[in-house]
């Protein structure tokens, strides 16, 4: 089920009525949370609630006898029966074809013809997003940074809330458990936060992202380029997966946000950003804060020198490329990422006070150069091949333009001009929630033309959210 | 041991339904704003140029409605519109060719139509009309609703849209097909789908490239060769064709020819199959020239679908087209 099909609306509508019905038994709202949830993902493939029951059970467990371990010898190894059980449970679904195939192709260029067994499982839509919730809830408790949880439904509940289970954000369970053990209070100024956030998440991956699709696919799917069509290709790609995937987290918030629970905020406005650095603390936010908590720091960070510091740096970020796909553009992509946030690194160390106070000439500079090193590395996540991203990266040179040049740019504007103008607006007024601040009438203005926006483009070719596949 | 609540709300229905009162009054502002301003006529008429068939069928009636300068017209299905190049039969016949082919899913009345569309926008100027059709198309028992329902649309100037969906229904009552089509189209290009939107790009290049071509189009969309290749002509196609010769014009020749399929695919007794269609539906439209010398079939090399030709098919059959009909032209 997704947030973007007729289904979820109707049952959206049907909890929304049971949730009134049990406001008096936080237990019942708990079990019904889960049943929901579990009918919510079960929609996709039935056979799957077994693989989320499961992650979720052993780290329910985990948790437990980690508190209860005698020494810490005993809460290590839980903690490591923990993390081998989920990363063979990534490692099975996710990567075997990856790790096979390659290998395969090694094999194969050395001269061997391999016979190697292969698997043909389908990828469970969400598992990278659910076992990493569920994981780091193993480590949290190992940590000694929060009391397991005794209650299964509630555990349950966490990693399965239907609202962020399949796409994000990768919540921590000292923020979202918690929220289950208690009374939740709505008020008025969530409900119109919620409804703002579902309605501007919406309109972000209806209207825009879905019409940015064959924008770039017109591009990507081509097997002749040249620079005019990389660049306006790359530039639809960078604007569709934003709108896609913070449009799928603005939508989660706002929905858990009426239900009177707060999730993270996944983005805050990342194309603003003026270094590679700041990109990552304001793109996919839980889970570059993720890695950082719970891979950056335990290898150490940035307290073993400069050069063990990029090495963290660029491992991390390949890793990070690998949680998005087994393929190898996503671990050329985090390559570019760990290189380009190292660079920065050993540049800002160097940089004078003259420079910092370079003032905003300096500032569009930098945001220049920033934004074309976040675009390149699209055309590398974006990309089938590893020829792909060579012929479209020696197009640049062709300056050749394509017969539909204008219809592309009209089109390119068109879908995104509607979020330039409110992230800027947003950017100098305070944030993503600044539109909450305008008088009702304004901001019924605004909702009645994304509703009108949302219903012109409903459903209209039924592009699934890019981050389910993740 | 005590229940704890599982929520409590802090505010009235009243406080929500407020909430949501300014942005369906403004949704309500906008429908009646759409719906009043297109009855009272202040709106350009649809132009619902919004995916491959609509953007076809839009062309193709405005080319009818036009001036132009053609002496010959090209009906029939998307065989007609895709494998004959109107350019390549203009320079080769001597004569401004017009390609108003159409799309399969309409009948001979659609062609009928935009046949009188053209003569009442250019009186007096055609000599001759070559119905071409795919023998899928001669089998089809009835067109199909949806684009027969769009064509009178069109014609009608009336907006438009699939109605039988709740988006489709809400599109309706909210204003939004009007604005789409009335608005929207006019300055916001449609990708087309698939293999056309890598050949063509967009709804607007489509149309420019329509009229840049004659009203002729290849076909990029290549697929396995399948359907059945039992040919024979529907019944109803008797009816359709007596009520097309009635919309020719008095002193125009009417030439008309049946498509090629692939060779492997129908088999070599279809050319026998071919003829009898063909003399028998050239009776039923009192055709004064069947086209016997096209081809009944092409090589399978030479087709992207059972339907439609290649690149080199399209050069092929336009080539034996232009042979077949320059000694009915003089």
């Amino acid at each position: 089920m997704t947030f973007n099909s007729a289904v979820f609306l109707q049952f959206f509508t049907a909890f929304l009525l049971l949730y009134w019905l049990v406001r008096h038994h936080l237990r019942a709202r708990n079990v019904l949370i889960v049943a929901a949830s579990y009918l919510f993902y079960g929609w996709w493939d039935w056979r799957f609630l077994s693989l989320l029951f499961f992650t979720s059970l052993v780290d329910f467990v985990v948790g437990l006898r980690i508190e209860r371990a005698p020494t810490d010898s005993a809460r290590r190894t839980w903690l490591t029966a923990s993390i081998v059980v989920n990363l063979v449970v990534l490692g099975t679904f996710k990567y075997y074809g990856f790790f096979i195939d390659s290998f395969a192709d090694l094999l194969r260029a050395a001269g061997f013809t391999p016979h190697l067994p292969t698997l043909h499982i389908v990828l469970p839509v969400g598992i990278s997003f659910y076992t990493f919730q569920s994981m780091s809830y193993a480590i949290d408790v190992y940590r000694r940074d929060l009391v397991p949880t005794r209650s299964l439904i509630n555990f349950l509940a966490f990693v399965s809330f239907f609202p962020q289970l399949v796409a994000g954000p990768i919540e921590r369970a000292a923020h979202l458990l918690p929220q289950f053990e208690r009374t939740v209070k709505i008020t008025l100024p969530m409900i119109e936060e919620g409804l703002w956030l579902m309605v501007w998440g919406m309109f972000k991956k209806v209207a825009l992202a879905d019409n940015l699709a064959p924008l770039t696919d017109l591009v990507f799917q081509s097997d002749s380029w040249n620079a005019p069509a990389v660049l306006l290709g790359t530039v639809a790609f960078g604007f569709q997966i934003y709108c896609d995937f913070s449009g799928y987290s603005d939508i989660a918030r706002g929905t858990a946000r009426v239900l009177g629970f707060d999730i993270l905020f996944n983005f805050n406005l990342p194309y603003a950003a003026t270094n590679p650095r700041e990109f990552w603390r304001r793109w996919h936010i839980s889970l570059s804060t993720w890695l950082r908590d719970y891979l950056y720091i335990p290898l150490g960070g940035n307290r073993r020198g400069p050069a063990r510091t990029h090495v963290n740096l660029l491992a991390t970020m390949v890793l990070g490329g690998l949680w998005h796909g087994a393929a190898w553009n996503f671990v050329l992509w985090g390559a570019w990422h760990g290189t380009g946030l190292a660079v920065h690194r050993a540049f800002a160390e160097r940089r004078s006070e003259e420079t910092t106070r370079g003032g905003a000439r300096f500032r569009a500079l930098a945001w220049c150069a920033t934004m074309l090193f976040v675009f390149y590395g699209w055309l590398l996540f974006r990309a089938r091949s590893f020829e792909q991203i060579v012929g479209m990266t020696r197009a640049l040179a062709d300056f050749t333009a394509p017969a539909w040049l204008a219809s592309y740019g009209v089109n390119l504007v068109a879908f995104t001009a509607p979020l330039i103008l409110m992230e800027l607006w947003q950017s100098r007024h305070g944030g993503p929630l600044a539109p909450l601040r305008w008088p009702r009438w304004a901001r019924g203005l605004l909702e009645g033309a994304l509703l009108l926006g949302i219903i012109l483009y409903w459903d209209k070719d039924n592009v699934p959210f890019i981050y389910f596949q993740f | 041991m005590r229940v704890l609540k599982s929520h409590f709300c802090e505010c009235s229905t009243m406080d929500v339904a407020r909430l949501l009162a300014w942005p369906l009054a403004i949704i309500a502002l906008f429908a009646a704003t759409m719906h009043l301003a297109a009855a009272a006529g202040w709106l350009p008429a649809p132009r619902p140029t919004l995916d491959l068939d609509r953007t076809i069928l839009t062309h193709q009636l405005e080319a009818s409605r036009a001036r132009q300068d053609a002496t010959l017209v090209l009906l029939g299905d998307s065989s007609c519109l895709m494998n004959v190049d109107a350019a390549e039969l203009t320079a080769r016949l001597g004569q401004p060719v017009l390609n108003l082919g159409t799309l399969s899913y309409l009948d001979l009345n659609a062609s009928a139509e935009l046949l009188r569309q053209f003569v009442a926008a250019n009186p007096g100027q055609l000599r001759a009309v070559v119905l071409l059709q795919h023998p899928e198309a001669l089998r089809r028992p009835a067109p199909q609703e949806y684009h027969t329902n769009l064509l009178q649309h069109l014609l009608d100037g009336r907006d438009f849209g699939p109605r039988h969906t709740v988006q489709g229904a809400l599109m309706s009552l909210l204003g939004l097909e009007i604005f789409q089509s009335r608005l929207l189209a006019r300055v916001l290009p449609a990708p087309l789908p698939g293999a056309f939107r890598q050949t063509y790009g967009f709804s607007a290049d489509l149309d420019r490239h329509l009229t840049e071509h004659r009203g002729s189009l290849r076909d990029p969309d290549v697929q396995p060769l399948r359907g059945s290749a039992e040919y024979r002509l529907a019944p109803a196609l008797e009816r359709a064709s007596r009520d097309f010769r009635a919309a020719m014009p008095s002193g125009v020749k009417l030439l008309v020819g049946i498509t090629p399929v692939p060779e492997e695919f129908a088999g070599r007794s279809y050319s026998l199959t071919r003829d009898a269609m063909l003399s028998k539906w050239g009776q039923w439209l009192e055709a004064d020239i069947t086209l016997t010398n096209l081809p009944p079939m092409l090589k399978d090399d030479r087709f992207v679908k059972t339907t439609h030709l290649n690149e080199a098919g399209v050069r092929e059959f336009t080539e034996t087209l232009a042979r077949a009909l320059a000694p009915h032209l003089r």
